[in-house]
């Protein structure tokens, strides 16, 4: 229910602006697929993954290229870092060359979309001959696909994703009286008060305990928002809102934290991983991906038990807060869409998502990728805790200017614990943040 | 004025001619395509032609004034300030008899460390923690622990805070550079003091010996000899510097880019800081080279007006 | 006798503690990245002062997993050649500016001058159009090669603003005895205006080498192979999203950062008590 509403708020969002932007023509029109040769062609992959992610992917290209009864040739290549590789699509879309297939997120995804940069998906997607059959098709979490689409135009397809979790030290809470990860914000604060009050018996420096360190980000401020029931986007207005109850009370629950130095904000990067490793913060909300680095930080700091979980929800269900960079299909020739297409439908079978998930730590998009993931599960129980939570996901926006709503949604974070008044601020942000959906 | 022969205008230019390709193919040519694209709406792809609409949009964009107002700070921020200390700095570096090859190297090390080591040691001194150092001194010192480079307030409203005023005008947080803007200018001030004196060094390498030993002789005193024949012979090396200097800080973007953080809202970002956002957070090419093309003409304007003012003074031999 | 004997101690010691004091605070980033390229990287995110052990093996695999080898063999030919072109073209672009009274002379400076103005965001994105053009229609590749990541930066306007600037003081009587003994253009400045700009070549040549060997943004652009990636993209390796290694970051941090301290160290030295112009005067 919610999603077509979504769905619709976007497309009238997008359709405004794409019209107002002087590029109303249709994009050129794609030759089906089943037309079309795929034979000895070959692709570039722009990436930005390195060190053990890079050689998994280049091994399992190898693999690719050797199997695949096309002779098709993918070459992976590291464009640098996400921005980089965006610098190079801005100016690689004025007339430079393309690559065949390129890492984009969502609103980068659709920039390149407006400059006719990349193909529609669909046809691929659905085309008898190189298409997905209703199994497969079905296998995708179709969260993740509808947060690649676009007035019903598939700008991306996703190779994987993370999530927004708490991280908590199980060991500090049981000494503060818990045996279970904050259930709600109310428990939250609550634990994080104590944190403050009694340090961690096993804490690398005694004097220092903090409960929770905020990253003024606008993801954290949505895994919030999400987990209390609410959005940043109001459906039924199809603009942005946040003078919600929700977003008001997650706020507020982190100002008057603040005021008890309780939750203080981070000051330097990493910083929640360096402390929360050092057993000198009792909670950390940030990226899964970055399980393996909190797990070094444990091991080398002061090695408690730990956890994962959904963020604190209120009401019967979590909702956590999903996002991830997906892979785009730049508009090159046919034959080389049509490789491009057959690479990354072969990256994303259940086989070859669970050997990335083994070797990225992401989380797949096909469910049957769970099957090959025994092993891994295993070894690595709070990932599977925190693959079990896929399910509740919920995505933030992806209209365009969405980029700039975030740095509005910082700089009123930075506000609130700044002292400013809450509702005041609340409808100057909305009020901002729609001024971004006008046309220019 | 005297006719110049022919045959001198064409030596000059064949003399000039290899650096000028270079430049005119790989520096004029890309600023006239930032015209041309300023000229129309630009997102990704060249779209409509809309004449000077961006340059008016400009002039009512409060980003953009405030991107001037930050610029202007950090420049009188860093420029004089830098001067001072490495002219004193080249000067003690090139007169003290042991450990000069030492020293020099020692305060040219912040320039040529990498970026990421020299902004993660400088956060970690300047961190918001009580336990950093520079919130150590400053606690010793009988003051407040600072946020420092996540501090959006004006460093005047935190001194008037300290002096115990509760509440003071809001222009106190506008015409001031706020604490965060004025350890970014710290930082850089101690990256660039080095880069500075290396090239005074350079300068004062190159008076002839014969002119200090000439003045000893005249019985001139330490402080005589700097006024008389130092500062007027590295004159054209000051110049230098501080043209270069005023070019270098308008346009300046990594050093200061690296320290961004949130807590300083939009108190850190100079004119190159609001360009790059308008490329990569509002994809708006057009407007972002509108913007670098009013940040070039002033920078113009302010290298004029320079050349005009000090270009007088500066000693050149003949 | 004793007075000014102890004045001037005291001055010296004033002098060097000064000195000291501030050198702590320009040294501390540069010790800093040394120490932690020595840590654990357990030891990093405790943020402890001191490793425990001295971890070499930091350097090893920086060296191994960025394939630092080629690399460093990159940025040195990338380097010398900018170098080389920049002292060459540049000093002989700011002779005439300086010492020929050329029509246009004030224009063309001022030109040359403007080039540097712009900020660099804004003009990346034609010089990649540039390149690619120029990639397309010449019969050397452009991309992924050297001509891209040195030839744009074969001239430049600081070195020609700087070499002008010598060139100016050089005084005029010099150029007099040199017009009267018969030479011309070429030859004052090779014979007697090049030794006299010595410090100011080598600072270009300096700075023109570490501009070189830091630059990461174009290189960035114009290299999607590793065969003429420098040093600057292959230290990005170690930033990921999961958060920076930074002890591997950075060993290879300060084994890039050691050949511009090695280059500078020899240059310094030139930068002796002032040259001698009794030698000229005959």
């Amino acid at each position: 229910m919610r999603q077509t509403r979504l769905q619709r708020w976007l497309a009238w969002g997008v359709a405004w602006m794409a019209g107002a932007c002087g590029s109303a023509s249709p994009p050129p029109s794609q030759p089906s697929p089943d037309e079309v040769d795929p034979q000895g062609q070959a692709a570039v992959f722009w990436y930005q993954h390195t060190r053990e992610r890079e050689s998994a992917l280049q091994e399992m290209i190898a693999q690719f290229n050797r199997e695949n009864p096309h002779n098709i040739q993918v070459k992976g290549e590291y464009g640098g870092s996400y921005s980089h590789i965006y610098n190079k699509m801005l100016v690689g879309l004025q007339g430079g060359s393309l690559p065949q297939l390129v890492v984009a997120y969502q609103n980068q995804a659709q920039v390149y979309h407006s400059a006719d940069g990349v193909v529609d998906l669909l046809p691929y997607m659905n085309s008898p001959k190189w298409g997905l059959s209703p199994e497969a098709r079905a296998d995708y979490i179709e969260s993740f696909l509808e947060q690649d689409r676009m007035r019903g135009i598939q700008t991306a397809f996703p190779p994987n994703r993370s999530m927004e979790i708490l991280y908590y030290n199980a060991d500090w809470l049981r000494e503060l009286g818990s045996d279970h990860p904050p259930q709600n914000w109310e428990e939250f604060a609550q634990f994080c008060r104590r944190a403050k009050a009694q340090p961690f018996s096993k804490a690398a420096n005694p004097q220092r305990a903090v409960g929770y360190l905020l990253d003024m980000d606008a993801s954290r401020l949505a895994a919030m928002v999400f987990s209390r029931g609410g959005d940043f986007i109001d459906p039924a207005q199809s603009q942005y809102n946040f003078i919600t109850p929700e977003a008001k009370a997650a706020l507020q629950l982190l100002v008057e934290l603040a005021a008890e130095g309780a939750v203080e904000v981070l000051a330097e990067p990493n910083g929640d991983t360096s402390e929360f490793g050092s057993g000198q913060l009792l909670f950390a909300i940030s990226s899964s991906s970055g399980l393996p680095f909190m797990k070094r930080a444990v091991d080398s700091g002061a090695k408690f038990a730990w956890g994962v979980a959904a963020v604190p929800y209120e009401g019967e269900r979590p909702v956590v807060n999903v996002y991830g960079a997906s892979v785009v299909l730049c508009r090159t020739t046919p034959e080389q869409q049509l490789a491009a297409w057959l690479f990354i439908k072969w990256f994303t079978e259940p086989e070859q998502q669970a050997r990335w998930v083994r070797a990225s730590g992401y989380f797949p998009a096909r469910r049957s990728a769970a099957s090959g993931l025994g092993a891994y599960f295993a070894e690595n129980p709070n990932f599977q805790i925190a693959y079990g939570l896929l399910d509740y996901g919920k995505t933030e926006p992806t209209a365009p200017g969405y980029e700039t709503v975030r740095r509005l949604v910082q700089n009123a974070m930075v506000d609130a614990l700044d002292g400013a008044q809450l509702d005041p601020l609340l409808y100057q942000l909305t009020r901002s943040a729609n001024a971004t959906l006008e046309p220019e | 004025m005297k006719k110049i022969p022919l045959r001198e205008q064409a030596i000059a230019w064949g003399f000039l001619s290899p650096a000028l390709l270079v430049l005119l193919v790989f520096g004029i040519w890309p600023i006239a395509y930032a015209l041309y694209i300023s000229l129309h709406r630009w997102r990704i792809k060249q779209e409509a032609f809309i004449g000077v609409d961006h340059y008016v949009r400009a002039l009512s964009d409060p980003g953009l004034f405030n991107g001037f107002k930050v610029t202007l700070f950090y420049a009188l921020g860093t420029i004089p300030a830098e001067m001072v200390l490495s002219t004193g700095l080249a000067c003690l570096l090139f007169n003290i008899l042991r450990g000069k090859g030492f020293f020099r190297v020692l305060y040219f090390l912040p320039y040529i460390t990498p970026v990421i080591a020299s902004a993660v040691v400088f956060r970690t001194l300047f961190s918001p923690h009580p336990s950093s150092l520079a919130n150590r001194f400053w606690v010793f010192w009988g003051f407040e622990n600072q946020r420092w480079l996540y501090e959006n307030k004006s460093a005047v409203a935190l001194g008037l805070k300290a002096l115990g005023f509760s509440t003071y005008p809001a222009w106190v947080d506008t015409f001031f550079p706020s604490l965060a803007l004025v350890s970014v200018i710290l930082y850089n001030i101690w990256v660039y003091v080095g880069y500075d004196t290396v090239i005074l060094l350079a300068g004062l390498s190159a008076i002839p010996r014969q002119y200090y030993e000439a003045a000893e002789i005249d019985g001139a005193s330490p402080w005589q000899s700097f006024c008389q024949i130092t500062l007027p012979l590295i004159s054209p090396t000051l110049f230098f510097l501080a043209t270069v200097a005023i070019i270098g800080t308008f346009k300046a973007f990594n050093h200061i880019y690296i320290l961004r953080t949130p807590g300083a809202r939009d108190t850190t970002d100079v004119l190159s800081v609001v360009i790059f956002d308008q490329i990569f957070q509002n994809h708006n090419s057009g407007y972002a080279a509108a913007l670098a093309f009013i940040l070039f003409i002033a920078i113009l304007v302010l290298t004029l007006v320079q050349n005009r003012v000090l270009g007088r003074r500066v000693f050149y031999g003949d | 006798m004793a007075t000014e004997r102890q004045s001037s101690r005291g001055k010296r010691w004033l002098t060097y503690g000064g000195l000291g004091l501030c050198g702590v605070a320009a040294g501390l980033p540069f010790v800093w990245m040394l120490l932690a390229s020595f840590m654990t990287e357990g030891e990093t995110l405790r943020r402890v002062l001191l490793p425990e052990q001295v971890q070499w093996a930091n350097y090893v695999l920086a060296w191994k997993e960025a394939d630092f080898g080629l690399y460093f063999k990159n940025s040195l030919i990338i380097a010398v050649m900018q170098v080389g072109g920049t002292l060459l073209f540049s000093l002989m672009a700011a002779y005439p500016l300086a010492r020929i009274p050329f029509r246009g002379r004030e224009v063309v400076f001022v030109v040359i001058l403007g080039t540097m103005m712009v900020p660099e965001m804004v003009t990346t994105g034609p010089n990649f159009l540039l390149i690619n053009w120029l990639n397309r229609h010449s019969p050397i590749p452009w991309l992924n090669n050297w001509p891209a990541l040195t030839i744009p930066f074969m001239a430049s306007a600081f070195a020609i603003f700087l070499l002008r600037q010598f060139l100016r003081g050089i005084p005029g009587e010099l150029w007099e005895a040199a017009r009267m003994d018969g030479a011309g253009h070429l030859r004052f400045l090779l014979q007697i205006a090049l030794p006299l700009c010595r410090a100011p070549l080598l600072t270009v040549g300096m700075f023109t080498f570490i501009g070189s060997w830091n630059s990461l943004a174009w290189p960035m652009l114009v290299t999607n192979t590793p065969e003429w990636r420098p040093i600057s993209v292959g230290l990005q390796q170690f930033v990921s999203e999961a958060g920076a290694e930074v002890h591997l970051q950075m060993a290879g941090a300060v084994v890039s950062t050691l050949p511009v301290l090695l280059v500078y160290f020899l240059i310094q030295k030139e930068f002796t008590e002032g040259i001698s112009l009794s030698g000229l005067k005959a």
